[in-house]
C-alpha cells in the first residue's frame, strides 16, 4: 500500500511538473522593441508605428503566437522607445536595446537617424576587424533611398520612391500627353523631401516634361507668397510638391489665394496621410500621390481598423511596421530562434541570416520582393484627394 | 530688374510687412516683460502658439465658431497661460539669479512645445481665418485680405495696449515698477500684482499674435514655436530691449526684410541677412532703433 502511495505521489508530482512546465512554456513572451520619434513635431510617425506593431502583435497572439526553436509557443509583446528623431538619441537607444536580450529592433522613423545608426552597425558580417554592433535593425519609416546598403545588419521595408515616381511620371506621360511643363516645390531643409524632390525632378525630365523652375522653402516656414508668385509667373501645367503636410498645405493655400491652378498636382509620399486632409482638404483636392498603402484589400482594411483601435493611423509608413511584425514571426519560426538569455547572440545571427535570405514577403497590398541589398520592392498605387478622403486613382501593378 | 521683378519685390515687402505685425506683437510681449522685470521670457512665443491651440480646444464643442470668437478665446487662453508662466517660471525663482529665470523659461518653452505635441501628436490643425478669400488687386499688385485683417488687428491691439500703458492706473503702475521698483513699493504699488498683470496682458497679446499667425498660415503646428521665438527675440533686440515703439517698428521691418531677402536671395540665404542685421544692431546700435548711437570701446 505504501509503495502504491509513493508511486501515486510520484506520478502526480510528475504530472504536475509536466503541467507546470507546459503552462510555463505557454506563458513565454518575446518582446519586440521598436523605436522612433515619439516626441517633437514628427511624433505622429512613432505613435502610428507603435500602434501598428501592437495591432500586428495582437493579431499574431490571437492566432496562437509564435513557435520558438525549442517548440514552445510564445506571445509577442511590444515595447517602443523614443529617439526624438535625433541621430545621437537614436544611437543611444539602439545601444540600449542591444544591451538587453532583444534579438532584433524595428525602426527608426527618421532617415537622419537611420543613416547615422546604420553607420555604427558592423558593415560586413564576419569581418573580425570591424567592431561595429552586430544587431539586426529593420527600418519601417526612414524613407531616404539606399540606406540599408550601409550595413549588412540593416534591413528596410520601405517603398522605393525611385520606382514609384518613375512609374508615376511614365504614367502621366501616357495618360496626359497634352501636359508638357512642370514646376517643383521642395522643403529644402528636410532630408526626405529634398532627396525625393531630386527623384521627382529627374523622372519628370526623363519623361520629357519641361521643368520651369523650383520654389524652395523650409520645414517651418509660414509665408510662401514669393515662391508661389514665381510659380504663377511660370504658369506650369503640373506642380509637384515634395514637402510634408504643414508646408504642403501652406503652399496649396497660397496657390489658391494667388489663383495658381495647375492642371495636375503631385505630392510627396508622406503627404498621402490624414494630416494633409485635416489641414487643407479643399486646396489639396485632386493631388496625386504614389503610396504603398491604401485600404483596398480585405487584409489592409482589417489592419487599418486594428491600428485605429490601438490609437494610431495606418498609412504607408505604419503599414510597413505592421508587415515587419509578421515577417519577424516567420523568421523566428523558420530560423528556430530560441529567445533565451543564453542564446542572444546566436539568435541575432539567425535573425540576420533569416532576414537576408528572404526573397519575398507578404505585404498588405500583395507580395513584397526583397533585394540583395536588403531593401523592399513593395507594390504601390496612386491615390488622389477627393472630397476630403484618399481615393485610389490607379494600380500600376494590376 | 524689369518692371515685373520690381512689382514682385514691392509685393514681397508688402506681404512681409503685413505678416510682420505678428512679429511686432510678439516683440511687444518680450520687451514689456523685460521692461518690467528685466528678464527675458523665452517661452513667450511657445505660450502664444499654445494659446492659439487652447482656443481651438476651448471651442472644440462648438461647430465652426466664428474666427473672431476664436481670436478672443486665444487672447483669453494667452492670459491664463501668461499667469501660469509667471507662477511656474518666475515667481519662485531667486530674483538675484537672472540666469535661473532664463533657464526656467527655456524649460517652459520645451514643456509647452511638448504638451502641444503630445496633445495633437504633432499633427497640424486647420485654424480659421477672416477674409482668407479676399484679395485686393491693383493691376499686378495684390494684397491678401486675411493679412490686411491681421495687420489691422495687430495695429488695433498695439494702440489698445499703448492706451492701457499710458492712460490707465495699471499702465502707470507697470511703468513705475519698471523704472523704480523700490519707490513704487513705497508708494503702495504691489509688485506681485503688477508682475502678474503684466504676464496676463502680454499673454493676451501673445495669444492674439499666435492666433494671427495661425490665421495667416491657415494652420497651427508646433513647428511655429521655434521660428517665432527667434523672430520675437530679433525684433526685441532691433527695437531695443524695453522699447515698445521700437518693437512695433522692428516687427514690421523684420517682416518686410525677411520677405525681401527671400525674393532677392532665396530661402537658403534669407535668414543669414536677418541675422547679420541683428549683429549689426548689437554692434552699432545695441540700444535698438530709437536709441542714441553709442560709442565703442
Amino acid at each position: 500500500m505504501r509503495i502504491v502511495s509513493i508511486a501515486a505521489a510520484a506520478l502526480l508530482a510528475g504530472v504536475m511538473t509536466g503541467l507546470s512546465g507546459g503552462a510555463f512554456a505557454q506563458e513565454r513572451t518575446v518582446k519586440i522593441t521598436g523605436f522612433g520619434a515619439k516626441s517633437g513635431v514628427v511624433r505622429v510617425f512613432g505613435v502610428n508605428s507603435e500602434a501598428a506593431m501592437k495591432a500586428a502583435a495582437e493579431e499574431i497572439n490571437k492566432a496562437g503566437g509564435v513557435t520558438l526553436g525549442d517548440g514552445t509557443k510564445a506571445k509577442l509583446s511590444v515595447e517602443f522607445l523614443d529617439d526624438r528623431c535625433n541621430a545621437e538619441e537614436g544611437i543611444s537607444v539602439i545601444r540600449r536595446i542591444a544591451s538587453t536580450d532583444a534579438f532584433v529592433a524595428i525602426g527608426p522613423t527618421c532617415s537622419n537617424v537611420a543613416e547615422s545608426l546604420f553607420g555604427i552597425l558592423q558593415k560586413k558580417v564576419g569581418d573580425a576587424s570591424d567592431s561595429g554592433l552586430q544587431f539586426p535593425v529593420f527600418a519601417d519609416v526612414a524613407a531616404k533611398g539606399g540606406l540599408a546598403a550601409i550595413s549588412e545588419w540593416a534591413f528596410r521595408n520601405v517603398p522605393s520612391e525611385l520606382e514609384m515616381y518613375k512609374s508615376l511620371f511614365a504614367w502621366l506621360k501616357r495618360e496626359h500627353p497634352d501636359l508638357k511643363t512642370i514646376y517643383g516645390g521642395v522643403e529644402k531643409d528636410f532630408a526626405h523631401s529634398n532627396a525625393t524632390y531630386g527623384v521627382m525632378k529627374k523622372q519628370a525630365e526623363e519623361n520629357g516634361f519641361q521643368l520651369l523652375g523650383t520654389g524652395e522653402w523650409l520645414l517651418n516656414d509660414t509665408n510662401f507668397s514669393t515662391q508661389v508668385r514665381e510659380m504663377r509667373r511660370a504658369n506650369p501645367e503640373i506642380v509637384a510638391i515634395s514637402a510634408h503636410p504643414f508646408t504642403t498645405c501652406g503652399v496649396l493655400r497660397e496657390m489658391d489665394r494667388q489663383g495658381v491652378k495647375p492642371k495636375l498636382l503631385i505630392g510627396l509620399t508622406s503627404s498621402s496621410s490624414i494630416e494633409t486632409l485635416q489641414g487643407c482638404a479643399k486646396q489639396a483636392e485632386g493631388i496625386i500621390i504614389p503610396t504603398s498603402f491604401a485600404p483596398v484589400t480585405p487584409e489592409a482594411k482589417a489592419a487599418a481598423e486594428n491600428v485605429s483601435k490601438q490609437g494610431g493611423s495606418m498609412d504607408l509608413h505604419s503599414a510597413a511596421a505592421y508587415e515587419i511584425m509578421f515577417i519577424l514571426k516567420d523568421v523566428i519560426e523558420s530560423q528556430k530562434i530560441m529567445a533565451k538569455p543564453d542564446t542572444v547572440q546566436a539568435d541575432r545571427t539567425k535573425m540576420r541570416q533569416g532576414l537576408a535570405a528572404l526573397k519575398e514577403t507578404k505585404g498588405l497590398l500583395g507580395k513584397v520582393g526583397r533585394t540583395n541589398d536588403r531593401e523592399a520592392i513593395k507594390p504601390y498605387l496612386y491615390v488622389y484627394a477627393k472630397d476630403g478622403s484618399w481615393q485610389v486613382l490607379h494600380k500600376p501593378s494590376s | 530688374m524689369d518692371l515685373l521683378d520690381l512689382i514682385d519685390a514691392v509685393q514681397s515687402v508688402a506681404d512681409g510687412v503685413l505678416f510682420g505685425s505678428t512679429y511686432a506683437l510678439l516683440g511687444i510681449g518680450f520687451t514689456l516683460i523685460f521692461g518690467v522685470m528685466h528678464k527675458i521670457n523665452l517661452s513667450y512665443a511657445a505660450a502664444s502658439i499654445g494659446a492659439a491651440y487652447g482656443s481651438l480646444l476651448l471651442l472644440s464643442g462648438f461647430t465652426a465658431a466664428p474666427a473672431i470668437v476664436v481670436f478672443m478665446a486665444a487672447a483669453l487662453c494667452g492670459g491664463v497661460i501668461g499667469a501660469l508662466v509667471y507662477f511656474i517660471g518666475f515667481k519662485f525663482i531667486p530674483v538675484a539669479n537672472p540666469l535661473a529665470t532664463l533657464m526656467s523659461t527655456v524649460g517652459l518653452l520645451l514643456l509647452i512645445d511638448e504638451i502641444i505635441v503630445h496633445t495633437t501628436e504633432g499633427v497640424p490643425l486647420a485654424y480659421p481665418a477672416l477674409y482668407s478669400d479676399v484679395v485686393v488687386r491693383f493691376g499686378q499688385f495684390m494684397l491678401r485680405g486675411d493679412l490686411m485683417f491681421v495687420f489691422v488687428l495687430g495695429c488695433a491691439c498695439m494702440v489698445l495696449f499703448l492706451l492701457l500703458l499710458y492712460r490707465t492706473r495699471l499702465g502707470i503702475a507697470t511703468r513705475a515698477v519698471s523704472q523704480q521698483p523700490i519707490a513704487s513699493q513705497l508708494c503702495g504699488i504691489s509688485i506681485l500684482q503688477v508682475n502678474v498683470l503684466t504676464f496676463v496682458v502680454t499673454g493676451m497679446l501673445g495669444g492674439i499674435a499666435g492666433a494671427m499667425s495661425g490665421a495667416a498660415i491657415g494652420m497651427l503646428s508646433p513647428l511655429l514655436a521655434q521660428p517665432l521665438t527667434v523672430k520675437g527675440l530679433i525684433v526685441t533686440v532691433i527695437g531695443g530691449l524695453g522699447s515698445i515703439p521700437g518693437a512695433i517698428i522692428a516687427g514690421l521691418i523684420v517682416g518686410g526684410l525677411e520677405s525681401l531677402f527671400q525674393f532677392l536671395r532665396g530661402v537658403t540665404e534669407r535668414d543669414l541677412y536677418i541675422m547679420m542685421l541683428l549683429f549689426a544692431f548689437l554692434v552699432f546700435r545695441p540700444g535698438g532703433i530709437f536709441a542714441k548711437a553709442s560709442g565703442r570701446d
